[in-house]
């Protein structure tokens, strides 16, 4: 089965240019600017020191999605598994070399660049199961073998993540993983007895949480508890959103937020910010931005012609909801406080530059989604 | 080709049916958050709506009681001074210069310090409380309160101060209080208001979650120039509990007396039949009063930069080798492993050879041909390391783990040492080579690696008196909790018989080591083992008043009472005190005596037990 790299149906740029999925674009350029509209008033009324460099990382964001767009996916096929080995590597050399802050060591320093491994595996674990998922052909996938691989695939990052300790990038990870292998047409059975089997391991899993892990969730089931302890973030989350009522206070004008009542404003509880000057309207329209790119990228997938594509947007289109919800539930006190960025909207490089690889991953395959990718085209590596 | 095709379809139908699916669920999750931010924003807008476009809603922190900690009789060793105290909330003014102006003219405040505050005020969260003047008389406080109106911002609130009354005779126990230094965001948010204190050290760090208490809330809405318009909902604190300790603080300053005699030492009692620790001294002390109200750098660094260590409970971090104290859990291991039996005698000639290696016997000349019972009153070394050979490390080293040795026993307190038990495995995690021979031989009489707190010796001794798992602790039971269970620790009791009777021997025979710790005629039967460890290598060939005295052996006496039915049993270490028989066991006996005393006016009835704690302080102060 030869497969030879340069296709005669290969475009010219201006051609991919034009086949780019630009709504995608512009929805997400549409929710990055609330984000530095929300943070310009947290900085009371200032692009400094947080809304233009905002404002300029997505700008470089978008200019990445595009040249990454341009590449053929069977570049990005070719690198999953590689790159997946390098991450799990990454994961591993956490705890021997890493930085510890705050008590749990989830950074790398290389070549002076301090970065999470943990965010390079959220892609590379996307990749490397749209790779597997693209050699399987499909009867196998359901059998007990082709299944197992893909689920230590998952649960190797997930184990060295939740040991960091780094619960919240640990759970993305397994339900990512999951989800991907749900579209790829595993069995429901095998999800089933999963839950199953999580259901009972949940005691075990409780005895392996860290102090303040176990505290948080306690405080979570029971917040009023303990209103002033973890409980506190919660309380001021909820006054300052209940407090912005229907339209909201106007911009610039949330007393709650404005006034330091409210942690982390600028980041992880930005939406209470939003919530709190732009009241239950403009967290509505917020919702409604986060789910039309998610329809866009869904029906991106639905149209792509080759399983390591759909994946590979499902993959990226899961992880942004993901995000969001776990971030809004967290907020408005549905879900314990775990420290998960709004994604497009918080300040903070890590999350969008994640976010911004996988769109162009996706885009890639979006872009060159009227030819199939041979099953084999990496060169069979099973 | 087409196999590929049929593949690819069949993978793009499942697919689309199951993106379906996933498309759903992600739709009803944003509904979710959409209900969720409907229900707080617009069904719930009245409970968190301000009334007023500028009005805002405080939440205010409100700090509890901290629990007291009382001796037995209920005399207060640590409690709270009430004081007065005005602070300044930056988010309540519009301008906190004109505030702080306002409060100088009726209270005093340096120029300086206002401008101090007006600064923290802009660098800090604005909602938390910047104290400005603390120690308020009455007078003070009522008219601060008169001229609030003029005042935004400025509020008098109740405070504690904690007080320590008892001086160093209880330092060790009761520890101190001090600031607040790592703050994550998990913690208590009492611990973030200005001047939160939280236990450092002894009780006040060990008991500190019954200490603490819980703390209380405000939710108030206020304007824009800080006046209250409503409280919308109030959070009382809950005051911590106060901790009751089983030692009284008249016998411990007895105790803390004759201790002090010494340079370094320490020295414990335990209730046998409760655990309760009766006694426990350390010396060179500390006053918490001191080190609360806030050291100098200068005297900090003196306290705790000194050779001597005055803020370390040598009671239970303190790590001294057992020495010959040990030889009871020889002699116990070595009967229970039936090694030896009560009639077999060894031969002492001084040494003891070992392979290339000669160890000898403290007694130059020898003990002669020696059984179990007159090797302990005798304290010969050479049977001891017969018995240690014959045991083997491990079997020796799960003994001594048995009777206690090896475990950290905290009583209550906080940063307790465990000593250490050592064995071949220790040995190898360690990384300095592999188990000798001789360092089996060596630990049989309670040398070598071994280390021990002398709380850990009391216990030793307790276990063995007893045959009981004691387990010690300084924190009284509630009337309404039974008295705790101790397991059997599974000796035979007529392998316990004879080491006790080579205990009592070791007091009473006169031939014993221990013959000073006698008490006088009417008095209970002792028994006790005395004990001797080595510094130096010079201090075994040199007489110990000849050495300086950093290069003087530790004394060591561990004891109970009585012999017949034991009640209490102690431990006391003297650093570089010379011989255990010598120094250790005088020193013990002045604390049986001591302990003795007090029982005695107990039962007499003649000293306060229970009520008048109020009195009996004024007359112990």
């Amino acid at each position: 089965m030869g497969y030879t790299l340069s296709s005669p149906s290969e475009d010219g740029l201006v051609a991919k240019l034009w086949r780019v999925n630009w709504p995608v674009l512009v929805v997400a350029a549409a929710i990055a600017g609330m984000g530095a509209a929300a943070l310009y008033s947290v900085a009371g009324g200032s692009f400094q020191p947080w809304a233009e460099r905002h404002t300029l990382r997505f700008l470089v964001a978008v200019g990445v999605v595009l040249i990454m767009a341009m590449v053929r996916p069977e570049t990005w096929l070719r690198a999953a598994y590689p790159a997946y080995g390098v991450a799990l590597a990454m994961l591993v050399l956490v705890p021997i070399a890493g930085v510890e802050a705050l008590g749990a060591k989830r950074w790398l320093t290389v070549g002076g660049m301090t970065f999470q491994p943990s965010e390079f595996m959220k892609l590379a674990l996307v990749l490397a199961l749209a790779r597997y998922y693209q050699w399987l052909p499909e009867e196998r996938a359901s059998q007990p073998v082709w299944v197992l691989i893909p689920a230590l695939m998952i649960v190797i990052p997930v184990a060295l993540t939740m040991r960091q300790p780094d619960l919240g990038s640990g759970v993305l990870f397994a339900m990512v993983g999951l989800v991907l292998m749900f579209l790829a047409g595993v069995s429901v059975f095998y999800f089933a007895g999963a839950g199953l089997t999580a259901v009972a391991a949940l005691p075990v899993i409780w005895w392996q949480l860290r102090d303040y892990q176990r505290r948080r969730l306690e405080i979570f089931l029971n917040p009023d508890q303990d209103p002033l302890g973890a409980g506190y973030h919660i309380t001021q989350s909820k006054i300052a959103l209940g407090s912005g009522g229907v339209s909201g206070k106007g911009f610039m004008h949330g007393t709650q937020s404005q006034l330091d009542f409210v942690p982390e404003k600028h980041t992880d509880f930005i939406a209470t910010m939003l919530g709190e000057e732009w009241g239950f309207a403009g967290l509505l329209v917020l919702l409604a931005l986060y789910a039309i790119l998610l329809t866009l990228m869904l029906a991106m997938a639905w149209r792509c012609r080759h399983p390591f594509g759909r994946l590979l947007i499902a993959g990226t289109a899961m992880t942004l909801f993901i995000y969001v919800f776990i971030n809004l539930a967290m907020v408005t006190g549905m879900v314990p406080v775990v420290g998960v960025p709004l994604p497009l909207v918080s300040y903070g490089g890590t999350s969008m530059t994640t976010l911004m690889i996988g769109l162009g991953l996706a885009m890639s395959s979006h872009v060159h989604g009227a030819r199939p990718i041979r099953r084999d085209a990496a060169g069979a590596l099973f | 080709m087409s196999d590929l095709d049929d593949d690819e379809r069949a993978h793009r139908m499942t697919f689309r049916r199951r993106a379906l699916v996933l498309g759903g669920v992600q739709a009803a999750g944003l509904c979710a958050l959409g209900w969720r931010f409907f229900n707080l924003q617009v069904l719930q807008e009245g409970r968190y709506a301000p009334l007023a476009e500028d009005n805002r809603i405080n939440l205010q922190i409100i700090a509890p009681k901290r629990g007291r900690i009382l001796d037995r009789n209920g005399v207060e060793l640590a409690g709270n001074d009430e004081v007065f105290r005005a602070s300044l909330i930056p988010a309540l003014t519009q301008d906190v210069r004109a505030s702080l102006a306002q409060f100088r003219r009726i209270i005093p405040l340096s120029a300086d310090d206002a401008e101090k505050i007006a600064r923290r005020a802009k660098s800090q969260n604005r909602n938390i409380a910047i104290p400005i003047a603390s120690d308020l008389t009455f007078e003070q406080v009522a008219k601060i309160n008169v001229f609030a109106p003029q005042l935004p911002g400025i509020r008098t609130e109740i405070g504690w101060r904690r007080r320590y009354r008892q001086g160093s005779a209880v330092g060790h126990i009761v520890g101190y209080t001090g600031r607040v230094e790592r703050l994550s965001l998990d913690d208590d948010a009492v611990m973030r208001l200005p001047g939160a204190k939280i236990g450092k050290s002894g009780i006040e760090a060990g008991q500190e979650a019954i200490l603490r208490g819980r703390g209380g809330s405000q939710k108030i809405e206020v304007d824009a120039r800080g006046r209250i318009v409503r409280t919308l909902e109030t959070l009382d604190p809950v005051a911590g509990r106060d901790v009751t300790l089983t030692i009284d603080i008249a016998l411990q300053r007895r105790v803390m007396e004759r201790l002090q005699v010494e340079r370094r030492a320490s020295c414990v009692g335990i209730d046998i039949a409760t655990g309760g620790v009766v006694v426990m001294a350390s010396t060179p002390n500390y006053d918490p009063a001191e080190v609360a109200d806030g050291l100098t750098d200068e005297a900090w660094q003196r306290l705790a930069g000194s050779a001597e260590h005055p803020m370390t409970n040598r009671a239970i971090s303190g790590q001294y080798p057992p020495g010959s104290t040990f030889k009871m859990v020889t002699a116990l291991a070595a009967l229970q492993a039936k090694r030896v039996n009560t009639v077999e005698r060894i031969t002492c000639t001084g040494r003891y050879v070992l392979g290339d290696t000669t160890f000898r016997c403290w007694h130059r000349s020898g003990h002669g041909a020696v059984n179990i019972h007159e090797a302990l009153r005798s304290s010969c070394d050479v049977f001891f390391f017969e018995m240690a050979r014959r045991l083997g490390i491990e079997t020796l080293a799960d003994v001594a783990r048995l009777c206690g040795l090896g475990t950290a026993y905290d009583c209550g307190l906080s940063d307790p040492k465990a000593g250490l038990v050592p064995d071949p495995d220790w040995k190898r995690g360690r990384l300095i080579g592999s188990w000798l021979g001789g360092e089996t031989i060596l630990a049989g009489i309670g040398q070598g690696y071994m280390l021990t707190t002398p709380v850990q010796l009391a216990v030793m001794t307790a276990r063995i008196a007893s045959g009981k798992a004691i387990v010690p602790s300084l924190v009284k039971r509630g009337a309404d909790e039974d008295a705790p269970h101790f397991d059997d620790l599974g000796f035979d009791e007529a392998h316990l018989r004879t080491v006790r009777s080579g205990l009592v021997a070791v007091v009473n025979d006169p031939e014993g080591t221990g013959k000073n710790a006698a008490l006088g005629p009417g008095m209970p039967q002792v028994a006790g083992k005395t004990g001797t460890s080595q510094v130096s290598r010079a201090s075994s060939d040199s007489a110990q008043e000849a050495l300086p005295w950093k290069l003087r052996d530790h004394a060591l006496f561990v004891s109970y009472l009585p012999a017949g039915a034991p009640r209490y049993a102690f431990s006391a270490i003297v650093e570089h005190g010379g011989g255990g028989g010598v120094t250790a066991a005088p020193l013990v006996r002045d604390l049986m005596t001591m302990v003795l005393e007090r029982d005695a006016a107990v039962m007499q009835g003649a000293v306060r037990d229970g009520p008048a704690p109020a009195a009996a302080a004024d007359r112990e102060g």
